[in-house]
């Protein structure tokens, strides 16, 4: 079962037997908890399920928002995680220590923050997002980018620079270096880092919640959609879009490690 | 071609370059030679526009570049690690940088002639990451060499490929060099890459140049003690000059342990000077026999261990030390060990001094 990259790991050591106890432990954890959920329903009761119209439209409400939160994170955090990678400035700890920070902090107080700035006498009343598309978009931007920004900056970072240099003494400006050379060879972390986001997106709660509130058919996303019909006793109903959830953010990973292994341009 | 004049960079509190100036003329191939962190690479950096000098000026063929950016410079770089594009394959590695400068007309002529002089024609497809590390060379060379640059750098483009590669492709670079004509700057570490390769050769130390000259200068009479000792010359003697014998066109010098006749150079008796002697140039005898050499010292063997093809051996000549190098058979026939007294021997020419 266990393919060993060093003759030296002896499998029937102690400590292969406690390292693969544990790991199986682990899984037997992640794996039971999420048999639970699709043991819940049948395919008829989640088909079912799906179809009705509040489902569908929070299905809808949550495609849209989350795609419209990875093309404005890749517009703004492109040329972001670029600089990052490639400027020493001053305060650039800074900026990078706000890029983590929305990771870090609870969703809630992120969406805290934007329903101050948005509302009532915030810097940015005059727009407005509160209750509306256009908030759910704001606060899984806020939430999510980072983790777009992250993924591009390494990518951009591990480029090994004499390529780079090499592209300017053939003759390139920065920016057809940007796009001819750059862009291409952080492919694989750019794309990374738009899965890392959209999932992100596409999972948020707490801020959405927050800013957007849960308005049937006008802002319930499919997250937002879980709890309410949790709450409102309709389990089935929630069942059915965790599994959506769950099954899509399984299928994408797994064609993303598969292109990552076979389509890498270095190996 | 290249002039480089009084160029000085520090990097933090380090000084890599001390008021640096170089010389290059067009068509040459020209050695920057020194140990690591003499400032070499740093050298190139500048030329090419990639570091931003502290203090100097840099020209071209008269004109002041420190102002152009490295892409306008028309400067071709070859990197040790070849820096290839592993997204691009050679065709599209070599086409860079025409396509980079928006030359779209005659591409496919100008490529397939770049990739003929490094004897690549018919890798267009391949993946250059797929390449041995000469192949991936070549490929880097006919990259820099398509933009048909006003000049080549190549910062240690050979240390990275085995002794076998590295020699032929060595001597193709060098014949390439000769037939395009095209002046080139090259960094290495190994003399004797810089010996075979150079028309001239510039000596670094400590961000400065210690000494310019073609390499029959450089190695068999150089005018420095540090390039000497750079070099190899491992019999290197303090002395002072004794008497001078204008007419039989020689001179004495005097050392701590022995006395040595050199060929006569202008200078005064009492001249502080020192003599080298290269391990090569020494006959090493059991027994005294007539030679024409008019030096001649004895001592006792120190050590005997291999040194490349040769044997080296050092000998004790009353408390200094003389390396002498000679052929594995000659040990052998002279049954030479430890502690044995030898005579050494050696022609007045053979004694380079250095004042």
């Amino acid at each position: 079962m266990f393919e060993q990259r060093f003759h030296f790991m002896h499998q029937n050591s102690f400590f292969h037997i406690l390292i693969s106890l544990i790991a199986g432990i682990y899984f037997g954890f992640i794996a039971a908890i999420i048999a639970c959920l699709l043991t819940e329903t049948s395919l008829g009761e989640f088909i079912d399920n799906i179809k009705s119209p509040e489902i569908l439209s929070s299905i809808i409400i949550s495609l849209e928002t989350s795609i419209a939160v990875v093309i404005l994170a890749l517009i703004f955090g492109i040329p972001v995680a670029y600089l990052l990678a490639t400027r020493r400035f001053t305060g650039r700890i800074i900026l990078d220590t706000l890029i983590d920070l929305p990771i870090i902090s609870p969703p809630l107080v992120c969406g805290l923050a934007i329903l101050i700035a948005f509302g009532g006498h915030g810097l940015f009343s005059h727009f407005d997002v509160i209750f509306t598309i256009k908030g759910i978009i704001i606060a899984q931007l806020f939430v999510a980018s980072p983790f777009l920004i992250r993924s591009a900056r390494i990518a951009f970072e591990s480029i090994d620079q004499d390529i780079l240099t090499a592209a300017r003494t053939l003759g390139a400006s920065e920016f057809y270096t940007f796009r001819k050379v750059s862009l291409p060879l952080a492919r694989n972390g750019i794309i990374s880092g738009i899965i890392m986001t959209w999932a992100r997106a596409l999972g948020e709660f707490g801020a959405t919640a927050m800013v957007a509130g849960c308005i049937p058919y006008k802002t319930e996303t499919m997250t937002i959609g879980i709890y309410m019909h949790a709450l409102s006793g309709n389990l089935d109903a929630s069942v059915a879009l965790s599994l959506l959830l769950i099954v899509s953010a399984f299928a994408t990973l797994i064609v993303f490690k598969y292109l990552g292994r076979y389509n890498d341009p270095i190996k | 071609m290249i002039q480089l004049n009084d160029i000085c960079k520090s990097f933090k509190e380090t000084e890599v370059l001390r008021s640096l100036n170089l010389n290059v003329k067009k068509g040459e191939m020209f050695v920057l030679l020194g140990s690591s962190g003499c400032g070499k690479t740093t050298t190139l950096s500048i030329i090419a526009g990639l570091i931003r000098e502290d203090r100097g000026d840099i020209y071209v063929d008269g004109s002041r570049i420190n102002d152009v950016p490295p892409h306008k410079r028309g400067i071709g770089f070859v990197f040790q690690n070849y820096a290839l594009f592993p997204h691009l394959n050679v065709y599209e590695n070599v086409e860079f940088s025409l396509k980079a400068r928006h030359k779209q007309k005659n591409n496919r002529n100008e490529v397939k002639r770049a990739l003929e002089l490094v004897g690549l024609d018919g890798f267009d497809n391949k993946n250059p990451m797929k390449l041995s590390g000469g192949e991936q060379q070549r490929v880097a060379l006919a990259r820099a060499l398509v933009t048909e640059p006003e000049c080549i750098l190549m910062d240690e483009p050979l240390s990275n490929l085995d002794a076998m590669v590295r020699e032929r492709l060595r001597y193709e670079m060098k014949q390439l060099q000769k037939d395009v004509g095209l002046t080139t700057i090259y960094v290495t570490h190994d003399q004797v890459e810089a010996m075979m390769l150079g028309d001239r050769i510039a000596v670094l130390n400590n961000g400065q140049t210690e000494e310019v000259g073609t390499p029959e200068k450089i190695f068999y009479k150089p005018q420095r003690e540090f390039v000497a000792r750079f070099i190899g010359m491992k019999n290197i003697f303090n002395g002072k000059i004794t008497t001078l014998d204008e007419e039989g066109g020689v001179m004495q010098i005097s050392t701590e342990n022995f006395e040595l006749t050199t060929v006569l150079i202008p200078s005064g008796e009492g001249t502080h000077v020192k003599a080298c002697v290269r391990p090569e140039e020494i006959i090493l005898m059991k027994s005294d026999q007539k030679t024409s050499a008019r030096n001649e010292i004895a001592g006792r063997i120190i050590t005997i261990f291999p040194n490349g093809p040769l044997m080296r051996v050092l000998v004790d000549v009353g408390g200094d030390e003389i390396s002498v190098d000679i052929t594995r058979l000659a040990t052998r026939d002279l049954e030479l060990k430890k502690g044995d007294k030898v005579i050494l021997k050696f022609k007045a020419t053979s004694v380079h001094v250095i004042m």
